[in-house]
């Protein structure tokens, strides 16, 4: 008998026997006053066809209870609820300012398994639907992060050029993800693209032509070993927190397809979380 | 105390009246509220967004997904933000739904994409393991009816004078292209057809893709031009 020892179904028990003791004893009431009954009080003066009502009015404290409600009715709808104390969209923004503060001031200084575990939770609620739970992309239908770069990523970032994970609608300050700008199209192209697209996409060696084509082609920007020249331009050879943030804030269109934007989804924090946990899934 | 009303049948039906009128009051009144209004921006639907949404409610989706995002933390952190009431004013029937076996889609727009829904409704569980939701494989082969779409949109247009064929946005240019009367349906047609190409060519199908090419929509294309709206 495990389930006696359960709190609530003892509370459950308890309460039936309750309920069974008191209808059976008010049902006795009722049954008894039926029996043995003599009806007894004043009669009203009203009379129907000889059926007459005795005088039974409402207790004064029913009474008192009633009125007290229809006028604290009166004050909750013209100075209570509706009019100026409480907004639901107040009480949400309070309880996301209470969220926050709290958020910030747990996570301001995350260790490397904060930051690991917070960036997996968010990942498989916010990424994994099209990266997939293994981050695989699910068979080419989004980028594989478990890599940097695809070979065909990389010949088609060449062949078309790149707005630098910027946007190109925007005016002025913003307009590109980082600060070397847009990639024109076509810096290298035929077996150089080939070779260079290769030797980028398997990690920055295999490929002696590849080598040499990125050295005269693409070093200048992105770096000699590849990383970006701290954050001018994108890193080719892992997913730093630049090019998440930069990704998760404008989306990514390539030749896998289309991300869209999660401006605002995240915090920083996150972010970076994110990024960490993709780091670790190359690693 | 109104024991007189009893025996004066009009003022006890006077009494009655002002009763239910005023319950009545309280529903009705705040529809007429600012917060009831479109959103200043909101368009109405395209002829093709509105065969979508035909298709979401011929398939039941509101069974299983809702479109209201409350004002809690725990949702605006999972959907997005939080709906206002004048998102809604060009929805009839709004379809809130009232259960959640599936996520809440009110800004699913936002987050997903043409290839992602074709992937996801042709077979859930490819994209999303462990998904319980069923594949709807006939979206890809029925063609959408357009007609009733495009009559829904002239009768919404006439009879409640939602904004088609107007500047909603002050950009000086015609948002949403409707027409005026059925004899503009071909020219609706052709605007749907160059819609429903863009998103056949996002979802990676070819047979889509022929579909529309042949001036037939399938239903999914229809319906993801739907999802891709809510945002």
């Amino acid at each position: 008998m495990n389930w006696l020892n359960d709190n609530v179904n003892q509370l459950a028990l308890l309460g039936a026997a309750a309920i069974l003791i008191l209808t059976i004893a008010i049902s006795a009431k009722y049954f008894k006053d039926i029996k043995e009954g003599k009806s007894e009080g004043e009669l009203k003066d009203e009379n129907w066809d000889g059926i007459g009502e005795y005088k039974n009015n409402s207790p004064i404290g029913w009474s008192l209870a009633f009125i007290g409600t229809i006028i604290w009715g009166i004050w909750y709808w013209l100075a209570g609820y509706p009019l100026n104390a409480y907004s639901q969209i107040g009480e949400y923004n309070e309880e996301v300012a209470a969220h926050n503060a709290r958020f910030e001031s747990k996570w301001a200084n995350p260790t490397k398994e904060d930051l690991l575990g917070m960036g997996e939770g968010v990942y498989l609620v916010q990424c994994s639907p099209c990266h997939g739970i293994d981050a695989t992309g699910i068979e080419g239908k989004a980028q594989d992060l478990t890599k940097r770069l695809l070979k065909k990523s990389v010949l088609a970032v060449i062949e078309e050029g790149s707005a630098a994970l910027g946007d190109k609608e925007m005016d002025g300050q913003g307009k590109f993800g980082y600060s070397m700008g847009e990639m024109p199209p076509g810096l290298v192209s035929g077996a150089d693209a080939e070779a260079v697209a290769e030797y980028v996409a398997n990690g920055f060696k295999g490929n002696e032509r590849g080598a040499e084509v990125y050295a005269n082609a693409c070093a200048s920007c992105h770096g000699p070993d590849g990383r970006g020249m701290d954050g001018m331009s994108p890193n080719l050879r892992e997913y730093d927190d630049k090019i998440i943030e930069a990704v998760l804030e404008h989306g990514k269109q390539s030749v896998i397809g289309t991300m869209p934007s999660f401006k605002g989804m995240l915090t920083k924090v996150q972010e970076r979380a994110v990024a960490a946990y993709i780091r670790s899934l190359s690693e | 105390m109104f024991g007189w009303l009893e025996k004066n049948p009009f003022f006890f039906a006077v009494g009655v009246f002002v009763v239910i009128a005023f319950a009545g009051l309280i529903e009705i009144i705040p529809d007429f509220a600012q917060a009831s209004r479109p959103l200043v921006g909101t368009k109405p639907y395209s002829v093709l967004e509105l065969a979508g949404r035909q298709v979401y409610i011929k398939d039941s989706c509101n069974a299983c997904h809702s479109q209201l995002i409350r004002p809690f933390k725990s949702e605006t952190d999972r959907y997005g933000m939080y709906s206002l009431t004048g998102e809604y004013a060009y929805d009839r029937p709004f379809l809130w739904g009232s259960k959640r076996t599936g996520p809440d889609l009110h800004r699913v727009g936002n987050y997903r994409t043409s290839d992602w829904h074709a992937n996801h409704m042709w077979d859930p569980t490819s994209v999303v393991p462990g998904s319980i939701m069923p594949a709807y494989k006939h979206m890809f082969t029925n063609v959408t009816d357009l007609e009733t779409a495009f009559a829904e949109a002239l009768t919404v247009k006439k009879v409640f004078n939602v904004p088609y064929d107007k500047d909603i946005d002050g950009d000086g240019k015609i948002d949403v292209v409707l027409g005026d009367s059925p004899a503009d349906f071909e020219a609706a047609k052709q605007r749907a057809l160059q819609e429903a190409l863009v998103i056949a060519k996002e979802t990676k199908r070819e047979d889509l893709v022929n579909m529309v090419k042949e001036g037939k929509i399938p239903e999914i294309v229809a319906l993801i031009a739907y999802l891709n709206r809510l945002k």
